[in-house]
C-alpha cells in the first residue's frame, strides 16, 4: 500500500506529577545530626564497618546496624573529579569554574562521602589530602547543612 | 522437573495508603526479615533472588538493586520480573523455575509496590502506551473531548467495557457487583494483611458509591495501597529437611491474547470478558496438575480481581463454575468462607493492591488456606487443592498456580 509522507501523529498527554519518596528513619537520624553539626554513620555489629550515612542493614553480613557513631569531621580526600559543567532545572551549564567533587573517608571503618571540596586549587588537588567539613552558619537539618569540605 | 514447596510467607506488618514512616528498602525488609522468621531460614541459605513489582510506578527502574542489602542478595544471582499486574505471580513463577529445573535448592521471591511515592497514573501510562497507539488504529480519538480518552489515563474507565460484556453474557446484573464487593470488604475486615476492610459492608452499601463508568462504581475498585510480600521457595529435598508442612506446587501457566488491545477490544476477538488467555492457562494448568474436573478437585480459589465483577467473571473463565453461574453461586452464599466455592478470603485485590504484591498474595494466600494458618479468615472446609489466578499485562495477560497440600507425584 502507498504511504504518503505525513503518516505520523502526535498526541500530546500533558502530565505533571510528583514523587515523594520517604526516607526512612535512618536518614532522617542523619539529618537530625545535621542540627547538632554532626555527622552520623551506623556500625555493623559484625564486622564493625561503618555506613555514612547511617543505613539499616550491612550487606556483606545481612546484619541489622542498630548502633549510630558520631564521625570526625575531618578526613582524607580518597578519590575525585573536577567538575566543569552544573545542573540547572535539568540543563547542562558551564559552571563559573572548574570545582572539586571528592570521596571522603572519615574514619578508616566508614563508607566514603561525596562532597564538594573547596578552598583548594583543582589543578592542585591531590588523593590522600587531609579535608575537613565545613557547615553553614544555621543549621536546621537539611542535606544542604553541610555546606563543603576545605583542606584541613 | 522437581518438585518445589512454599517453606515462607513473610509480609509486611500492614498494608496501607501511605507508610511515610520507611524509605522503599527499608519497607521491603520488613517483609524479608518476617519471610525468615516465618521459615527459620538465614540469609545464608538463600540461593538466589527473584525480585518483582510494578514497572514505573515509582518511577524507580532498579528497584531490586537499590534494595540489594535489604533482600540478602549481596553475591548472589538476583533478577527483577515485571509483567504489570501479574508481576507477583511471574516472580512467583521465575522462582519456581529456578528449583524445578535443578539449577537453585532454596530461592526467595521479593514483591512489593509503595503506591504512595509514586504517580499510579502516570505509571499506568507508562504501560499503556502501546494500546494508545492501538487505540488510534482501532480510531479512537485519545485526545479529544468525547470521554473516549478517558481509558488512556486509568484502568477503572477500560474496564467498564469488560465489565459491561460480562454482565450481558452472564445474565448477572450491577447488583451482583455491588455484593461480590461487600463480601470481600468483610472478608478482608478479618484479615490482618487487608487495606479497605468493612466489617458491616452490604451491597446496599456498595450501591451508594458512584457511578465512575457504567456499571463500574467506586465500590468496586481496588485502592492504592504500600506493601511488601516475600515468599521462600525450596526443592523437595530441601524442604523435607526445613519445615514439617509446606505447600506444593502442583502446577504453574501463563498465557497473553493480542499484545496492543487488551481490555479494550481485544485485537480480533472484539469481546473483551472473553478473557481466551485466562481460558488456556486454566485448562494447562488443570492437565498439569492432573486435574480432570477443577469444580471438585480445587477447593479454594482466589482471583486478582482489581475490579469486583472479575471474581464473578474469571471463576467462569477459568471453569470453576458455568458461565451465568457464577453470580448465582454467590446469591446462594456458595463463594462465602463458609461455603462450598470459597473465594477470595483475603478480601482480594478489590480490598488490597501493593500491586507488584498483588498477584503473589493469590499464592501466598493459597498456601495460607492448605497449611490452615489463614487465621480468622481461614475457611470451614478443608482445603487440599487450591488455585491462584493473576490477571494483568496489558489487560490480557494471566498468570495460574495450583498448589496442594502435598507434593506431586513425578
Amino acid at each position: 500500500m502507498e504511504t504518503s509522507e505525513a503518516t505520523f501523529i502526535t498526541p500530546v498527554v500533558p502530565m505533571d506529577f510528583t514523587y515523594n519518596y520517604r526516607i526512612g528513619p535512618y536518614m532522617t537520624r542523619y539529618l537530625e545530626g545535621f542540627k547538632e553539626r554532626k555527622i552520623l554513620g551506623s556500625r555493623c555489629p559484625a564486622c564493625g564497618r561503618i555506613a555514612v550515612p547511617p543505613r539499616k542493614y550491612c550487606g556483606v553480613c545481612n546484619k541489622v546496624m542498630e548502633e549510630m557513631v558520631e564521625l570526625p569531621q575531618e578526613g582524607t580526600l580518597e578519590n575525585f573529579t573536577v567538575g566543569h559543567v552544573i545542573l540547572e532545572k535539568g540543563q547542562l551549564k558551564a559552571a563559573d569554574a572548574p570545582y572539586v567533587l571528592g570521596l571522603i573517608r572519615l574514619d578508616e571503618k566508614a563508607s566514603l562521602l561525596l562532597h564538594r571540596v573547596e578552598g583548594v586549587d583543582p589543578s592542585r588537588v591531590e588523593k590522600g589530602m587531609k579535608v575537613k567539613a565545613v557547615w553553614k552558619e544555621d543549621v536546621e537539618g537539611d542535606y544542604g547543612d553541610l555546606d563543603h569540605f576545605e583542606p584541613a | 522437573m522437581r518438585n518445589v514447596a512454599i517453606v515462607g510467607i513473610g509480609y509486611t506488618p500492614v498494608f496501607v495508603s501511605k507508610r511515610r514512616d520507611v524509605c522503599i528498602p527499608e519497607m521491603i525488609s520488613e517483609a524479608v526479615e518476617n519471610a525468615f522468621k516465618d521459615s527459620g531460614l538465614t540469609p545464608a541459605d538463600i540461593d538466589a533472588v527473584v525480585f518483582g513489582n510494578m514497572q514505573t510506578f515509582e518511577g524507580v527502574n532498579l528497584p531490586h538493586l537499590w534494595s540489594a542489602d535489604y533482600i540478602a542478595s549481596l553475591g548472589k544471582p538476583v533478577m527483577r520480573i515485571a509483567t504489570g499486574g501479574t508481576t507477583g505471580m511471574s516472580a512467583f513463577h521465575a522462582g519456581y523455575y529456578h528449583i524445578a529445573s535443578g539449577l537453585h535448592d532454596v530461592v526467595m521471591v521479593v514483591t512489593y509496590e509503595k503506591q504512595s511515592e509514586g504517580d499510579s497514573q502516570v505509571g499506568l501510562m507508562g504501560i499503556i502506551t502501546p494500546e494508545i497507539m492501538a487505540m488510534l488504529a482501532a480510531g479512537i480519538d485519545v485526545t479529544g473531548q468525547k470521554g473516549m480518552g478517558a481509558i488512556g489515563g486509568g484502568s477503572a474507565g477500560g474496564i467498564s467495557y469488560q465489565a459491561s460484556s460480562y454482565l450481558h453474557h452472564s445474565g448477572a446484573g450491577i447488583e451482583h457487583i455491588d455484593a461480590i464487593a461487600a463480601m470481600e470488604r468483610r472478608n478482608a475486615a478479618k484479615n490482618p494483611y487487608a487495606h479497605l476492610k468493612d466489617p458491616e459492608a452490604t451491597a446496599e452499601k456498595i450501591a451508594q458509591t458512584p457511578l465512575i463508568s457504567w456499571p463500574i462504581r467506586f465500590g468496586h475498585v481496588c485502592p492504592t495501597s504500600d506493601g511488601a510480600t516475600v515468599c521462600i521457595l525450596a526443592s523437595e529435598e530441601k524442604a523435607a529437611k526445613l519445615v514439617d508442612k509446606a505447600a506444593w506446587v502442583w502446577a504453574v501457566a501463563n498465557c497473553a491474547s493480542d499484545a496492543t488491545t487488551g481490555n479494550l477490544i481485544e485485537g480480533i476477538i472484539t469481546d473483551p470478558a472473553e478473557q481466551m488467555p485466562a481460558q488456556i492457562a486454566a485448562r494447562q494448568a488443570y492437565e498439569r496438575a492432573g486435574i480432570e474436573d477443577p469444580k471438585k478437585e480445587i477447593d479454594y480459589v482466589e482471583i486478582y480481581n482489581g475490579f469486583a465483577h472479575q471474581t464473578l467473571m474469571f471463576l467462569e473463565r477459568i471453569g470453576m463454575c458455568e458461565v451465568g453461574e457464577a453470580h448465582k453461586l454467590l446469591e446462594k452464599g456458595e463463594l462465602e468462607m463458609s461455603g462450598r466455592l470459597p473465594v477470595n478470603s483475603s478480601g482480594g485485590v478489590v480490598s488490597t493492591n501493593a500491586i507488584g504484591t498483588s498477584a503473589m498474595n493469590r499464592v501466598t494466600e493459597c498456601a495460607l488456606q492448605i497449611l490452615g494458618r489463614a487465621g480468622e479468615h481461614q475457611v470451614e472446609k478443608e482445603v487440599h487443592k487450591a488455585l491462584a489466578h493473576g490477571w494483568g499485562g496489558l489487560m490480557q495477560y494471566v498468570t495460574i498456580t495450583i498448589l496442594a497440600d502435598k507434593p506431586k507425584k513425578l
